[in-house]
């Protein structure tokens, strides 16, 4: 299966000398094209660090970094602004939509940097806002909105230009768990039916349970890393709540 | 007694408000420098009206102290608008900051009066530094004014107190004015509120067809109403209030409706609209466009006014020379009186060896009255059938203009005669030709077929102002019936200068102002009747300029702020720095390229006009298209400094 996401030895250190802080550790990270990986961690842990380094905008210290088969480290920044319009879709925890534009022209917008033709954007429109269940907002303003929909939104305008990942920082961390179920369901369904890679930043085990696999980052390293497999939903959801517990605990005695 | 703990509140209190203007510095330097620019504008103004090398180099100063004192007046409430603008502006930007000193417990009572001694604070030093820097600068404008009126004084170094006490008076009362807005502050907003940014309205703007048709409808009339002959006072004023209101309201009208239609019609036609940045661009600056309906509206009106003050300054003086020709051909034209007295006059003039005499005339002229009820001019107060006419013979007439150098004879038949273009008119050859006149004589009118137009006059200008030339025969019957008068004409070089001469000229006995007409004098009363004009209308212009200019740059200034969000995420969805420049430089150029257009229009419109009623004549091209190109240019450095300072806050990581 074709590779998406290859990191290789990747350090970040933040602040001058005398003062440094190192945010990750020489981290290594492969995902494949279709997983649905989950990355979890205490606050501080460096998971953030990582996301912002893969979204291209945060540089790493040292190590390699590849994705979708190009190495991100030798673009300059206009390379770096086409690549993420072109390969990557962003979900964040406070939606970023732009509240000047309707929700269609925010879901539009990465077609319309990428100069698509009206007609094929529209239908892209039309297509998308039917599986977020949006149509009957777009024309309304963000301001208009649930938080709800506002992510809805958001994700939709992560995928509209189907990239070949979708990175989310913490997408259910501002909605109730009503919306929150419905978006991961939205996302789950992408990633089956379309074969979307999505690579999710959660503190939320219930959020976590819906991925295919789970990493633990503590202290700028990796912890563990566990994988659904065949079990089901609830299952695994346990299994999230177990590492979380030994996180919770003298990590230390684990490792 | 609770003296010891108010003492202690003072200090703290004064500590906090020294703190907060030194630890913000950055954050209040936009206001401060405002506040020391309307010092220094009104300062200077005020220094140079009090000042004695103006009181006295004004000879005529009947009209001047008016001028003075209105374009005052409108300083002050310019200058008190754009510093509540500017507070505005900078109380705003610091809700945030209120609010935490409200959350942490400060009272309000304290954090209004800390607010209040603040800005007390900075009006005190802004006014200080002001008056200094004011010091400075008056001394050189009265420099380029005795300048520009050609003076001679010498420019002393005094320090004008009534001026210092005007701006302090004026100041003052500003200052406490926004001191108590900035006390209120507080209690103007509820704790919340002062955490709440400014939010943008939550959603398009409606546009009305029928309002946008009205403001161009408003508009053209206005437009149409210059092109209207205007003849009486009354009209004047009828016509110019209803050009001032139909521009007032038909701009106001034209950027709330009409240029929302339009942009609307951009959003409409998709493949532009869905095309890389257009999105965001467009809808910027539809969004923004309710709040900015006003401040457009100002810039443009301000802009024209500033455009046609500048223009009207400029113009008048920059045809002083060929005015003052057209009253006064001649350097010196005097009437005869005797032998001696001719010849006294003459020594005078060729003794004046820093002007040599370049050529000497002698020119007779016949008084009489004439039928001129054919002519579709008649000097104002006369009857057409009894106008006062002034013979020329053809001879003397080609004379003059040989002694002035220039090119056109009259070639006449007996039966003909030609017509000297009288001053304030536009008469031209296709007007009178084949028209008769009559001219009144003691032995019998004589009828003549006028075949000509001159359109530089060669004898110095009196009312009624109607010269016909003649042929000589007709000349000499005329002078065989009524006496002539004997005109003495000398043209000097450099007669601008020739200020002495005349003054040794009108001291001799005899000789009165209605006697004689020099160029020098028609120059200088031109002059400083310009200097002052130019003077104080291009201040005014600079004032506005100035003004408007840092009106568009704040408000830029604070959307850029607003927007830094917004390119944040547009960064992360992957747009490049190089393309939000683009699309900032282009929202910008919108911004000031609309009101600069519309602002230009409006002056070429009302300038237009105001050569239509002579209020400025001559030549209008150079003046105009200097003032106009000037002032955008000027504007053009603003938009520049503009969209720089907006792309160093949107794209600052």
């Amino acid at each position: 299966m074709k590779t998406i996401v290859h990191a290789k030895q990747v350090k970040k250190v933040y602040g001058a000398k005398g003062n440094v802080y190192t945010a990750l550790h020489e981290m290594d990270l492969t995902i494949s094209e279709g997983e649905f990986v989950g990355i979890m961690g205490p606050s501080g842990s460096g998971k953030t660090t990582l996301l912002n380094l893969l979204a291209t905008i945060d540089q790493p210290t040292s190590g390699e970094i590849a994705i979708d088969g190009t190495s991100i480290l030798n673009l300059n920044e206009e390379q770096l602004s086409a690549f993420r319009r072109d390969k990557l879709g962003f979900i964040f925890q406070d939606y970023n939509l732009l509240d000047t534009l309707t929700v269609k022209e925010n879901i539009l917008l990465p077609l319309a940097l990428a100069r698509m033709n009206p007609a094929e954007l529209e239908r892209r429109v039309d297509e998308i806002a039917d599986k977020f269940g949006i149509r009957p907002i777009l024309d309304k303003y963000p301001h208009h909105i649930s938080g709800g929909q506002k992510q809805r939104t958001a994700a939709s305008r992560a995928i509209v230009s189907r990239p070949s990942l979708i990175l989310a920082d913490e997408p259910t961390g501002a909605l109730d768990s009503n919306s929150a179920t419905d978006l991961l369901e939205s996302m789950k369904d992408l990633n089956e039916q379309n074969k979307a890679t999505i690579l999710m930043v959660t503190h939320d085990a219930f959020a976590a349970s819906y991925c295919q696999r789970v990493l633990f980052i503590k202290d700028g390293r990796m912890f563990t890393e566990i994988g659904r497999g065949d079990a089901s939903r609830g299952q695994f959801y346990k299994k999230v709540l177990d590492v979380l517990a030994v996180f919770g605990g003298g990590a230390s005695d684990v490792v | 007694m609770c003296w010891p703990y108010s003492e202690v509140e003072q200090v703290t209190l004064f500590s906090l408000v020294r703190k907060n203007i030194i630890g913000n510095f950055k954050n209040y330097l936009l206001y401060f420098v405002s506040m020391i620019l309307s010092v220094v504008i009104f300062y200077t103004f005020s220094s140079l009206q009090y000042s004695p090398e103006i009181q006295i180099s004004i000879k005529s100063s009947a009209g001047v102290l008016s001028i003075f004192t209105q374009a005052s007046v409108l300083l002050i409430l310019f200058v008190a608008i754009f510093i509540w603008y500017s507070n505005s502006f900078f109380t705003r930007k610091r809700k945030g900051e209120i609010g935490l000193y409200s959350l942490l417990g400060v009272r309000k009572r304290t954090i209004g009066r800390m607010l209040f001694y603040e800005n007390m604070i900075m009006g005190a030093i802004a006014t200080a530094i002001g008056i200094v820097l004011g010091t400075l600068l008056s001394k050189l404008f009265t420099m380029i004014f005795l300048r520009l009126l050609e003076s001679s004084f010498q420019v002393s170094f005094s320090i004008p107190w009534k001026a210092i006490l005007t701006t302090f008076i004026v100041f003052t009362v500003i200052t406490l004015l926004t001191s108590v807005q900035a006390y209120r502050l507080i209690y103007r907003f509820k704790l919340v509120e002062l955490f709440v940014a400014d939010k943008e309205g939550d959603s398009l703007p409606r546009t009305s067809f029928p309002s946008a048709v009205v403001g161009i409808a408003i508009l053209a009339f206005a437009y149409w109403l210059t092109f209207q002959p205007i003849t009486t006072n009354a009209e004047f004023g009828t016509y110019f209030s209803l050009i001032a209101a139909g521009l007032i309201s038909g701009t106001y009208l034209l950027f709330r409706f009409v240029v929302l239609s339009l942009l609307k019609l951009f959003k409409r036609n998709r493949s532009f609209y869905y095309t890389g940045l257009n999105l965001i661009g467009l809808s910027q600056l539809m969004y923004r466009i309710t709040g900015n309906v006003r401040l457009f509206t100002i810039i443009a009106l301000l802009s024209a006014f500033t455009i046609c003050a500048v223009s009207v300054g400029y113009s008048s003086h920059y045809n002083i020379g060929q005015m003052s020709s057209t009253a006064s051909p001649f350097s010196y034209y005097h009437l005869s009186q005797g032998d001696a007295f001719d010849k006294e006059a003459e020594q005078i003039i060729a003794a004046d060896g820093e002007h040599p005499l370049k050529a000497q005339l002698d020119m007779p002229v016949i008084e009489t009255i004439a039928d001129a009820s054919a002519l579709p001019f008649t000097p104002s107060n006369y009857a057409p059938e009894e106008v006062p006419v002034k013979l020329i013979a053809a001879s003397t007439f080609n004379q003059a203009q040989e002694a002035l150098d220039r090119s056109a004879r009259a070639e006449l038949k007996e039966q003909e005669a030609a017509v000297v273009r009288p001053m304030y008119t536009e008469l031209s050859a296709s007007d009178v030709e084949g028209l008769g006149i009559g001219v009144k004589l003691p032995e019998g009118s004589v009828d003549l077929v006028i075949t000509g137009v001159f359109e530089e006059r060669v004898s110095g200008w009196s009312f009624p102002d109607v010269v016909v030339v003649v042929s000589d025969a007709l000349f000499a019957n005329a002078q065989a019936q009524i006496e002539p008068q004997l005109y003495k004409a000398y043209n000097v070089s450099g007669q601008e200068s020739t200020g002495d001469t005349v003054a040794k000229l009108s001291a001799l006995e005899g000789m009165d102002s209605a006697n004689l007409i020099s160029y020098y004098t028609e120059y200088r009363r031109r002059l400083e009747e310009g200097g002052m004009n130019i003077f104080v209308l291009g201040f005014l212009g600079l004032v506005f300029l100035a003004a408007t200019g840092s009106m568009i740059y704040f408000k830029q200034l604070t959307e850029a702020r607003a927007d830094k969000q917004r390119y944040a995420i547009l960064r992360k969805i992957g747009v490049s720095r190089k393309d939000i420049r683009t699309t900032v430089a282009k929202q910008t150029l919108f911004v000031f390229a609309l009101p600069l257009v519309v602002g230009l229009l409006h002056s070429a419109v009302i300038l237009r006009a105001l050569a239509g009623i002579n209020l400025i004549n001559g030549d209008l091209t150079v003046p105009i298209s200097t003032s106009m190109i000037f002032y955008a240019v000027v504007y053009l450095i603003y938009y520049g400094l503009c969209v720089q300072t907006y792309n160093q806050i949107v794209t600052r990581a």
